[in-house]
């Protein structure tokens, strides 16, 4: 039981975005056996340094910690405190509705006393509940009565609650599967009996059902924000990361602006680690002797010095005119959420005249970058040829053999001078040219679209209107980086 | 005298109450963290901001438990011929060379080239064998009989190549010798291992999964109070409180590069030698260059000097 309550922990961290892998889990299980579940927040500090990585990830595990045990830290040690019918329980949920439902007409009442009797007022009247929840709930201590409802919980499988409206649901299926039936039938026979004892009692189980229906709303929001949340969060992320950035909408931002640093952390971590050994350079004389001792001292197998990283030199020219503007917005978040492995980046805006934005996206937060941006070249109606004369006369001379050179736009030229002769410059000079169109293949020749031109100056055109889409592209940027 | 190390290692009381006597003053999440690499025999990544005793923690548990502290400090461009093993390459020379001065004797009577080489054979190839191995930090921990506390320290600052070096030791607590075999931990008792990284880069996932994380933050003002107070002990206890609110306000500050615990002590040291038996804000503007290591940091800070002593003295 201990090891499903763990597995269940797990899936939950990993709804938070903690990266636990199963031998992770082995481990926090190996960990269970040494510190157990006495001490609280030794099991919180132990199954931390188990489970999470990172100090976000601490942060988050925390929380989940917080949320999963609060419910669960009354497990008694021992299990001598619990009523029969918990014992059975415990071991076996199928049984359990049966015994409830048959133990119900026909068991006496001395048989459910092993619990706290003291606590209910019902007993003075020699008269006890005779159904199981009936006891349960009068002569269970609430650590009992708490077992019980995570035990009925995990039996209809409260874990996979996925919508607001199906609290009510699982509310019922939990007192259903706690025996609810019997607590009712027998309420009613106490109420339609005489004795003063039988309606006290009555009022008692009555009142007692209420708070249990309480607590078991409780909880099943509880798992409702622990389980489902997270899946409507992961189905959300799925969708955003697929629907047109053009279709975005101003509150999505902050999500898909995680997204983005997530996805930008991926890349980061994957192309980071590239290196290449110089074959040239400065020989390493100490490296170069004590390597070439093993070969009799002579000179067989040589050692450089420096072992370089090798980066790309990217220069991204946005369009940032009316419909474009959202996906420059994107590329560029993500080019520089990449400033560790891309540092580099020299980014240009336009709607007709060319600037650089480099200096901007440097110093000032996204948002704000890209507003001023847009304030200063976002009007004007797109000429594709003015910003290929402007860069030939700015930025030209800093092309080289090892530029990346992406430009993110529709094409869309007004009918103007398409220039391509210079894009066609640019192609020779540069390692390469991408042209990121977002725009589906089929509207790339249509009306004033200019793709047919540019496209033969171009190593790689892309449609690109997703974050999938810029994953890819970005990805395939840092790959061919060697 | 021998110490027995399950008893040291019971519990994280106790383990606790054995830093503090030799004057490391931890939280219960370090000595849960030192109770659980004993138990369950897995290395602890240590992370934190500089200064925060990451090494020191190594170090320690090395000498309460009266272990060797094997220390394989980490740097761009070391490999496994400076952290495992290499081989003695003049020996091997030297070897040969005497090989072949007697080769004459060995192949006396040899008929044909099978013969010989079937001789040879039968002579013992020595050539590859442990008398030529020199261990290095990670081959002598394995091998130390009484078990041993290996610190691997910076392990951000390797190659990535290394980190994957590691993963068999770290998991396994074996190397790989192609020319020998597989060499397993040897002692009675599998090595502490402890590694310590500044994040200057991301370690790799495989890495931290074959680990228990241990994040060490800044300690909260009581905790420093008493790592002052169990390194410094001649400090006066008002001037300590004093000197420890001071930094945590400055940590909270926007600094280049905030004092950690080892320049709260160093700067504890210092009022100590002027004879200072409380904080103002010309003493503190004199000695402000012993917990800020950047000129910048320190006109920041000049700038907001009265205030925050002001705070200071008011709160303590």
């Amino acid at each position: 039981m201990l090891d499903d309550t763990l597995i269940d922990f797990v899936k939950v961290l990993r709804n938070a975005e903690i990266k636990v892998s199963p031998s992770e889990t082995l481990d926090a299980m190996a960990c269970l056996n040494v510190v157990g579940m006495e001490d609280r927040l030794f099991l919180k500090n132990s199954l931390a340094l188990v489970l999470a990585k990172t100090p976000e990830e601490k942060e988050a595990f925390e929380d989940c910690f917080e949320r999963f045990f609060t419910i669960d830290k009354l497990l008694p040690a021992n299990d001598d405190d619990m009523p029969q019918e918990e014992a059975g329980q415990g071991d076996d949920d199928d049984e359990f509705s049966d015994d409830s439902d048959s133990s119900q007409p026909g068991k006496g009442g001395g048989q459910g006393g092993g619990g706290g009797e003291a606590q209910d007022s019902a007993t003075e009247d020699g008269l006890k509940a005779q159904s199981a929840l009936g006891k349960l709930m009068t002569a269970g201590s609430r650590t009992d009565q708490t077992i019980a409802i995570v035990e009925a919980g995990r039996a209809v499988n409260v874990n996979q609650i996925v919508v607001f409206t199906q609290k009510g649901l699982y509310t019922r299926k939990i007192m259903d599967e706690m025996g609810l039936k019997g607590l009712n039938e027998e309420i009613t026979e106490l109420k339609g009996h005489g004795g003063q004892g039988q309606k006290d009692l009555g009022k008692t189980l009555t009142r007692a059902r209420e708070s249990l229906r309480e607590r078991v709303r409780d909880y099943v929001e509880k798992q409702f924000f622990l389980h489902a949340d997270e899946f409507g969060k992961q189905l959300r992320e799925e969708l955003l990361r697929k629907v047109k950035l053009s279709n975005l909408e101003k509150r999505n931002f902050k999500d898909v602006q995680e997204i983005v640093f997530r996805m930008a952390k991926k890349l980061i971590s994957i192309h980071s680690k590239r290196r290449k050994t110089t074959k040239r350079g400065q020989l390493d004389i100490r490296k170069t002797l004590r390597h070439n001792m093993q070969y009799d001292g002579m000179f067989f197998d040589l050692k450089w010095k420096a072992s370089r990283v090798d980066r790309p030199k990217v220069m991204c020219i946005c369009d940032v005119s009316g419909s474009v503007s959202n996906y420059s917005r994107f590329l560029l978040m993500f080019l520089y959420s990449l400033a560790e492995v891309l540092p580099k980046v020299r980014s240009f805006a336009f709607s007709s005249d060319l600037g650089e934005v480099t200096q901007l996206f440097q110093n000032a937060g996204l948002e704000e970058a890209m507003a001023r941006t847009m304030r200063d070249y976002g009007n004007g109606s797109t000429d594709y040829g003015q910003m290929l004369e402007d860069f030939r006369s700015h930025c030209m001379k800093d092309v080289n053999n090892k530029t990346t050179i992406i430009i993110l736009g529709d094409a869309r030229n007004n009918y103007g001078d398409s220039k391509s002769e210079i894009l066609k410059e640019m192609y020779d000079k540069a390692k390469r040219v991408i042209w990121l169109n977002p725009e589906t293949k089929s509207n790339w020749t249509v009306g004033d679209a200019e793709m047919k031109k540019y496209a033969p100056c171009c190593h790689q055109t892309e449609v690109c209107n997703s974050l999938t889409h810029l994953e890819r592209v970005v990805g395939n940027l840092l790959r061919s980086a060697t | 005298m021998p110490v027995n190390i399950d008893e040291k290692l019971a519990n994280v009381d106790v383990i606790k109450d054995g830093f503090d006597a030799l004057n490391y003053i931890c939280n219960k999440q370090i000595a849960t963290a030192v109770f659980l690499a004993y138990h369950l025999e897995k290395p602890i990544l240590i992370e934190g901001p500089p200064g925060v005793g990451k090494t020191e923690l190594a170090k320690t548990t090395a000498e309460m438990l009266q272990l060797e502290c094997i220390r394989l400090q980490c740097y761009e461009g070391l490999d496994e011929s400076k952290a495992i093993y290499e081989w003695k390459y003049g020996k091997q020379l030297l070897y040969t060379q005497v090989l072949k001065e007697t080769l004459g004797e060995i192949l006396d009577g040899a008929k044909g080239l099978s013969e010989s080489v079937a001789k040879l054979h039968d002579f013992g190839d020595i050539f590859f064998s442990d008398e030529f191995l020199e261990p290095r930090p990670l081959l002598k921990a394995l091998r130390a009989e009484e078990g041993c506390v290996l610190l691997i320290d910076e392990i951000d600052k390797s190659d990535h190549e290394f980190e994957s070096l590691l993963l068999e030791m770290l998991s396994d607590f074996q190397l790989s010798i192609p020319e020998i075999g597989t060499v397993k931990a040897s002692g009675k008792r599998k090595p502490l291992v402890f590694l310590t990284s500044n994040n200057t880069r991301e370690i790799s996932d495989a890495l931290k999964r074959r680990c228990l994380h241990l994040y060490i933050p800044f300690p909260d003002a009581s905790l420093e109070n008493q790592i002052v107070n169990a390194r410094v002990p001649e400090i006066a206890e008002k001037l300590r409180i004093q000197l420890v609110n001071f930094i945590q306000e400055l940590r909270d500050m926007d600094l280049k590069k905030v004092p950690a615990i080892s320049e709260t002590i160093d700067w504890a040291r210092t009022l100590i030698l002027l004879n200072s038996e409380s904080l103002d804000a010309d003493l503190v503007k004199q000695t402000l260059n012993v917990i800020l290591k950047f000129q910048e940091d320190i006109e920041t800070v000049e700038a907001e000097l009265q205030s925050v002593t002001n705070k200071v003295l008011k709160e303590s």
